[in-house]
């Protein structure tokens, strides 16, 4: 237990000794800035149109909202970033050895990276936090939405974050591991709308969209936890963790 | 202590070990010797559970690197052929975490590190960036990531590669001043290396081992005669072709002119160094001198691995 923090505390300092951190900080937020500047300049203007066109002005909700899926986008830039160095790097430079001679189970280190990883990306969302709450401090948003949609964002910065550590564990490159890790989670995130495509309907179209995460997020989006969506998150993290246990466990074998 | 039984390895095709079976004692310090590829870091990364053999087992302090991976773990030390060391950490900082990681229980964590960064003489970059560090001193800190949880089994892949002399000197003074209190297998292809620091040596050669035993059985398991250097004043070339006369087994010229070796069978006896001196003097050569050879490891390895 005491290694998987070890390792945790370890990896989190690492990012931050390195431009890394600094990076991924100003890349999420410089971007998200720039999304959110927009919105509310469509947003005022949307609302000062409205009641000329006789339509329903737009809600802080509906402005939230755009702003959230937007950040999915963003995501599978940054969370590949995260996650391509944690395996492929300590390979790389041979500090794996480290690991592997010292006497904790692959599933320590799997988690202590991960732990690492999602502690970084946590600290980005809630340095993120800083946009919505200008909302909430100029305007009348539902401050529940907000914390559902963090909640959301969360979840699926874990389980992208158990995807990209898998794709590390496998590679001692780093640059492959971002580009596959970009790759999957693009995937995931438009496979809702290639379903339709691939499967030609029926209940293969509905596996498909199981599978895909957008659904799953959107819940979160309006406001709604329910335990089958939090379940298809943790489910795919402790799932993803696993998968790169086997793969650090049989790389002894090869 | 260690004990090797028929490891087994390949890599595809090609046999990287076979059949490897050796022990070393408690307080030994083993030297492994084999040229570049010889199984040499294989063999360690397998009894240090990095890498799984096909077959055949490695037990450390009695418990076995496949079957109890973590027990035999906690009482082993590993330095790699290239020291695994985060280099964007402080010297103390990744002592510590290597400390962490061995589960040295906290209460004794701050007493180990700071034990084992005075053993190793780090004190005056304790505070320093690991990437920052000179070779030598790096090596050292591998070396104390490698003891820091003061594990009753060391092993040691050529821990003096890529240094200078002084700092060779000193590891190697290190590494003695740790046998008795830790069980260590060092390998090095630099045979001075091992005959100066091992009480056992094992040399493998393309995956097998070759020989084993301490330096003086290896080298008198070789022995068929005495290898004499003699040195000659003037006309080196002369003395050759003179001496050529007395049937001398292995009469070859030496480094420098003057540089005489030859060699004399033990059933002959020692009779012909009467006549070889007599011959030299005679000669008007000058003779300046004629010792006994003694066989250097290198020449047990070169022999063996033939």
């Amino acid at each position: 237990m005491s290694s998987i923090f070890a390792i945790a505390r370890r990896d989190l300092k690492a990012y931050f000794a390195s431009p890394r951190a600094s990076a991924i900080f100003w890349f999420f937020l410089i971007f998200m800035g720039f999304f959110f500047n927009n919105f509310i300049g469509m947003f005022m203007q949307m609302t000062q149109q409205a009641p000329m066109m006789g339509g329903q002005a737009p809600t802080l909700e509906q402005l939230l909202k755009a702003l959230f899926y937007n950040l999915h986008f963003i995501l599978l830039l940054v969370v590949p970033a995260v996650t391509m160095a944690s395996f492929s790097e300590e390979k790389r430079n041979h500090s794996i050895r480290l690991l592997q001679t010292s006497p904790c189970t692959p599933m320590e280190i799997v988690l202590g990276k991960f732990f690492a990883a999602a502690s970084l990306m946590a600290l980005v969302l809630v340095a993120s936090a800083v946009y919505p709450l200008f909302t909430v401090t100029h305007g009348n948003p539902d401050k529940m939405v907000i914390v559902t949609s963090y909640i959301g964002l969360l979840l699926l910065v874990c389980s992208q974050i158990a995807f990209g550590l898998w794709v590390s564990s496998m590679t001692s490159n780093q640059f492959m591991a971002f580009l596959f890790t970009m790759f999957g989670l693009f995937l995931l995130l438009i496979l809702n709308w290639m379903a339709t495509n691939l499967s030609g309907g029926g209940i293969m179209e509905s596996v498909l969209k199981y599978l895909a995460n957008s659904d799953h997020l959107d819940a979160f989006f309006k406001g709604t936890l329910s335990v089958g969506h939090t379940a298809y998150f943790l489910v795919f993290t402790a799932m993803f963790l696993f998968f790169t246990n086997v793969t650090l466990d049989s790389q002894r074998w090869r | 202590m260690i004990e090797v039984s028929s490891l087994c390895k390949n890599y595809g095709d090609l046999a990287a070990l076979s059949n490897v079976t050796f022990t070393v004692e408690k307080g030994q310090i083993v030297g492994f010797l084999g040229a570049n590829g010889a199984g040499k870091s294989t063999t360690m990364d397998i009894l240090c559970g990095c890498i799984g053999p096909d077959s055949g087992t490695a037990k450390i302090s009695g418990f076995d690197i496949t079957e109890q991976p973590i027990e035999a773990k906690k009482r082993l030390g590993y330095l790699p052929d290239v020291a695994p060391l985060h280099h964007e950490m402080i010297v103390e900082d990744f002592i510590r975490y290597v400390a962490e990681l061995h589960k040295v229980p906290s209460h004794s964590i701050r007493v180990r590190v700071d034990a084992t960064i005075e053993k190793l003489a780090l004190g005056d970059v304790r505070k320093r960036l690991i990437g920052n560090l000179s070779k030598g001193y790096r090596q050292r800190v591998g070396l104390a990531q490698a003891l820091v949880h003061d594990p009753e089994v060391l092993v040691l892949d050529e821990p003096t590669e890529g240094l200078d002399p002084t700092q060779i000197a000193e590891i190697r003074k290190l590494v003695r001043s740790l046998a008795g209190q830790h069980t260590i297998l060092l390998s090095s292809h630099i045979l001075s290396e091992v005959q100066n620091t091992c009480d056992k040596i094992v040399i493998i050669n393309k995956g097998q081992i070759v020989k084993q035993g301490t330096y003086e059985q290896l080298a008198a398991a070789m022995e068929t005669g005495h290898t004499y250097k003699l040195k000659v004043a003037r006309n080196g070339a002369n003395a050759l072709t003179t001496l050529g006369r007395l049937g001398l087994q292995n009469l070859k010229a030496g480094s420098t002119d003057g540089d005489i070796e030859f060699a004399v069978s033990t059933t002959t006896g020692d009779q012909i160094l009467d006549d070889v001196a007599k011959a030299v003097v005679d000669g008007g050569f000058g003779l300046r001198g004629l010792a006994l050879k003694t066989r250097s490891l290198e020449d047990v390895f070169l022999q063996l691995t033939k």
